[in-house]
């Protein structure tokens, strides 16, 4: 058997498709006619309340709808003046420059230092307790968003028993309301709090990748624990990170509950994210077109950055 | 020495981030127990009280029902279709399979809140909106295309001469799908429920914008309404809801981890 080359294999047994890509068989139920039965309710689900909403929006974002009053009944069709508004609008522009600030310092700084910090550390062989320390860094990531916010509202209570303040309290600070006085601050070492673990999981997932025999052999010759990981590690993992990078933007662009809950935008409008800009626009003050259009114009920057991600990911299908 | 040194330096640093990590929790578990609970950490007098409370108000239990209610429907939805399509994508080649799956790993980079504005008109146009039909469709629909990349990867590993077999002893292929690819499925299967119901559980911005009955408020909008009621917030009871609403995840989690964990699953577990 053994004797036999493998690209043979196939023809000894007529008939037998190659793993994974089975051909034309038979008729009927058995055969390429199940296709729309398969593959239907999935595609149909998909197309109506996925990209049905975004092709939808992208019309909406051309009109003047609104949720209630005269343009409600009959909303018209107003070209480009959405976009127009929004792009020479200080409200939706702080709100872009905001999500920038927060995907940044939060997800592209705060996670990923501190991500890379817990798995190396936890990769250290005298380590114990690895379970333990494992688990707590993950529990802020899978326990739901609206628990995630509530845990922090108690944390940053401008109350002086709130968990921050008896901690300022120890070293000797006068007590603070962070929510009011450094709102920007608090959102995002909320979001860093709650993104660690996943940046966490992708950095153990490459650095498995990593020989030991390298990183003991730079050793060997004389290079420090910080040379090691500059010039050695770093570089062998570097495509890993770059994904997690693009993937924590999407994600972090996206986040809107965990600050919804905490401060609904403000105070004033500190904390007012784009996400919480769409929101407030389109249900707060009804204007469905403007809000449509400013998911339109941050579609578009997420877009580049999602066909980045599917190009350097380089997926199989 | 020095290594003394550094190694309880390192020690210091995860324990530093391991708390973190965990302080935040310390109001919710405390005031959970306790009878007098304010909107800060304090020693607790310890009762049961506030679960017991939780359980006979006459809104709090319908929260859990309803978040239940969606959540175990969405993810059947979901799994079904899923299920189906994803064997679809793994057994056949048709014109477009490519198409279609690098479509739906594009949707994935769309958040919710870009695309939530049309859909809440949409599906008001639909009469679908302040429905549990409504946005059970949604919340199974929006998690399908990470479900069908799972199924269908998980579909490619069973070999398909079993499936043969199975036609040879007189199954239909629908036959051999249920009868010899189901049984088979078991960790993808899992960990495309876990991610999917999680998703569908934790979400906050789909129900707060579809839904406006309280009738049909899942735990995630009623825990937000009860935080923001200002001035009659029942924080004993507010606790013991997000405790209950931290159960049902918590023990997918640990039931399912490890096979979540092998099967390299680290973009599809955000979210």
């Amino acid at each position: 058997m053994t004797s036999v080359p493998a690209p043979v294999e196939p023809a000894t047994r007529p008939g037998r498709p190659a793993p994974g890509r089975p051909g034309p068989r038979r008729r009927g139920l058995h055969g390429r006619g199940l296709i729309p039965l398969l593959l239907g309710p999935s595609v149909l689900l998909i197309v109506v309340f996925v990209v049905a909403p975004a092709v939808y929006g992208l019309y909406l974002s051309l009109t003047n709808t609104q949720l209630t009053g005269f343009a409600a009944r009959d909303p018209q069709f107003v070209g480009l003046e959405n976009f127009r508004t929004l792009l020479g609008s200080d409200d939706f522009l702080a709100s872009l420059g905001r999500t920038g600030q927060f995907v940044l310092f939060s997800a592209i700084i705060g996670q990923t230092v501190l991500g890379m910090l817990a798995a190396l550390l936890l990769r250290r062989t005298w380590l114990r307790g690895k379970g333990v320390f494992g688990a707590a860094i993950l529990l802020p990531m899978v326990v739901p968003e609206v628990v995630a916010a509530l845990t922090w509202a108690s944390v940053l209570s401008s109350s002086e028993d709130g968990t921050f303040n008896r901690l300022i309290g120890l070293f000797g600070g006068a007590a603070a309301a962070p929510l009011q006085e450094w709102p920007m601050l608090s959102i995002v070492i909320v979001n860093i709090w709650r993104g660690i673990a996943f940046a966490m999981i992708m950095f153990q997932a490459a650095l498995e990748d990593v020989p030991d025999e390298l990183i003991e052999a730079s050793r060997v010759d004389g290079a420090s624990a910080t040379q090691v990981f500059r010039y050695v590690t770093l570089p062998l993992i570097r495509g890993p990170i770059f994904l997690y990078l693009l993937l924590t933007t999407i994600t972090t662009v996206g986040v809107f509950g965990l600050v919804y809950f905490l401060t609904q935008g403000g105070p004033g409008s500190a904390t007012e994210l784009t996400s919480i800009f769409i929101f407030q626009r389109a249900f707060q003050y009804s204007q469905i077109g403007l809000g449509s259009a400013a998911s339109v114009i941050l579609l578009a920057l997420l877009m580049v950055l999602g066909l980045t991600y599917v190009r350097l990911t380089k997926v199989e299908v | 020495m020095t290594t003394v040194v550094q190694r309880g330096l390192q020690y210091a640093l995860l324990t530093m981030l391991a708390l973190f990590c965990l302080v935040p929790f310390a109001w919710v578990a405390l005031s959970a127990i306790d009878a007098q609970a304010g909107p800060t950490v304090s020693a607790p007098a310890f009762s049961l009280e506030n679960f017991t409370r939780f359980f006979t108000n006459a809104d709090t239990p319908r929260l859990l029902l309803n978040s239940l209610i969606i959540s175990v429907a969405a993810t059947a939805l979901n799994l079904a279709c899923g299920l189906l399509g994803g064997y679809a994508l793994a057994r056949f080649r048709f014109r477009g399979r490519s198409f279609f799956m690098f479509s739906i790993l594009l949707i994935r980079v769309i958040p919710a809140p870009a695309t939530i504005v049309a859909l809440y008109l949409l599906m008001v146009r639909m009469n679908l909106d302040d429905s549990y039909l409504g946005l059970i469709l949604v919340e199974a629909a929006a998690a399908l295309p990470v479900t069908l990349w799972l199924l269908k990867g998980t579909i490619d590993a069973i070999p398909f001469e079993l499936e043969e077999a199975a036609w040879m002893d007189g199954n239909t292929r629908l036959g051999a799908l249920r009868r010899v690819v189901f049984p088979l499925l078991g960790p993808g299967l899992g960990a495309a429920a876990m991610l999917t119901f999680m998703a569908v559980w934790g979400d906050f911005l789909t129900p707060l914008v579809l839904l406006q009955s309280p009738d049909l408020y899942p735990l995630s909008i009623g825990l937000f309404r009860a935080f923001s009621a200002f001035n009659q917030v029942d924080w004993g009871v507010l606790a013991a809801s997000a405790v209950i609403y931290m159960v049902p995840p918590a023990i997918l989690y640990a039931v399912l981890r490890r096979h979540l964990l092998k099967s390299s699953l680290g973009g599809a577990i955000k979210g």
